[in-house]
């Protein structure tokens, strides 16, 4: 029973995809999107984020549609490219998007003051703000961040291995040559819009 | 009453892990034993839960859909299953 959950928290393709997981991301990004509109956190690319020039709500939108997007069309050519299974277009973008949901949690820790604060720090205030208590409580924070990056990345990877029937070195190479492509892309796309 | 076990067809053999032929067959009425090296049918090398789910499949009149629906599972979690079933039949 734990094992299930375990591997259903790591893997929750096995369940769901296609239209099902499409409409739950699409969700989850527009709930994400207000939360980074309170927030002022930007998407600067697939890994990074922070404050931005730019707080039009609608930059918030087209970060989190860019991080979406570039990799599901990089994925969706590489699936048709390499696997011999018949790759549905709803199945490759619903699970990306679906993997976009615990960013929702980042999203959410970024809301608290301690962040708010960090988001904060310029070179001129920086020695004293690492005095500061509120600075502690925003490293043990940034650690919750950390945790909903590396479950971002390992549901995207487990989204190209469901949703494209990749497997072995193919889905490993794979995967790393495009996160590292889609992220410099995303940082160039999200870099114009400042 | 006698417990039955439940035996499985080995497929491998046991000391150096190459597919098992058939080498010998009887009947269970009268003791006739046929020797010779035969071939398993192609059914016949797959798992018993590969074959649970090629029958589940011919079932479920081919609609991946349906299994997906049964087995409470996604579609191309479904899909990748008989695709790797077909590689494996193919191979």
């Amino acid at each position: 029973m734990k094992n299930r959950f375990w591997t259903l928290a790591v893997n929750p393709f096995e369940r769901i995809a296609g239209m099902k997981a499409l409409l739950w991301g699409v969700a989850a990004m527009a709930v994400s999107t207000v939360i980074s509109c309170l927030s002022g956190w930007h998407y600067h690319g697939m890994l990074h984020f922070g404050p931005a020039p730019n707080n039009e709500w609608w930059v918030y939108a087209v970060e989190h549609l860019i991080v979406w997007l570039v990799p599901a069309v990089v994925f969706y050519i590489g699936g048709r490219t390499m696997s011999s299974s018949r790759i549905r277009v709803s199945d490759v973008f619903g699970t990306m998007a679906f993997a976009q949901i615990p960013l929702i949690l980042m999203g959410m820790v970024s809301l608290l003051p301690p962040m708010q604060a960090l988001n904060g720090i310029t070179e001129a205030n920086a020695m004293q703000a690492v005095t500061q208590p509120w600075f502690v409580a925003a490293m043990f924070l940034s650690l919750l961040v950390i945790v909903a990056v590396v479950m971002n990345v390992v549901w995207m990877y487990n989204a190209l291995k469901v949703s494209c029937n990749l497997s072995g070195y193919r889905l490993r190479v794979f995967f790393i040559v495009a996160y590292i492509g889609c992220d410099v892309a995303c940082r160039y796309m999200i870099g114009a819009l400042y | 009453m006698k417990n039955e076990v439940k035996k499985y067809l080995p497929l491998q053999c046991p000391a150096c892990s190459s597919s098992l032929r058939v080498g010998k067959m009887f009947c269970k009425e009268c003791g006739t034993e046929v020797c010779g090296d035969f071939e398993l049918p192609v059914l016949g090398r797959l798992t018993e839960k590969e074959a649970q789910f090629a029958l589940d499949f011919v079932k479920a009149s081919g609609s991946l859909k349906d299994m997906a629906k049964s087995m409470g599972l996604s579609y191309p979690t479904v899909r990748n299953i008989l695709d790797n079933l077909i590689a494996k039949l193919n191979g």
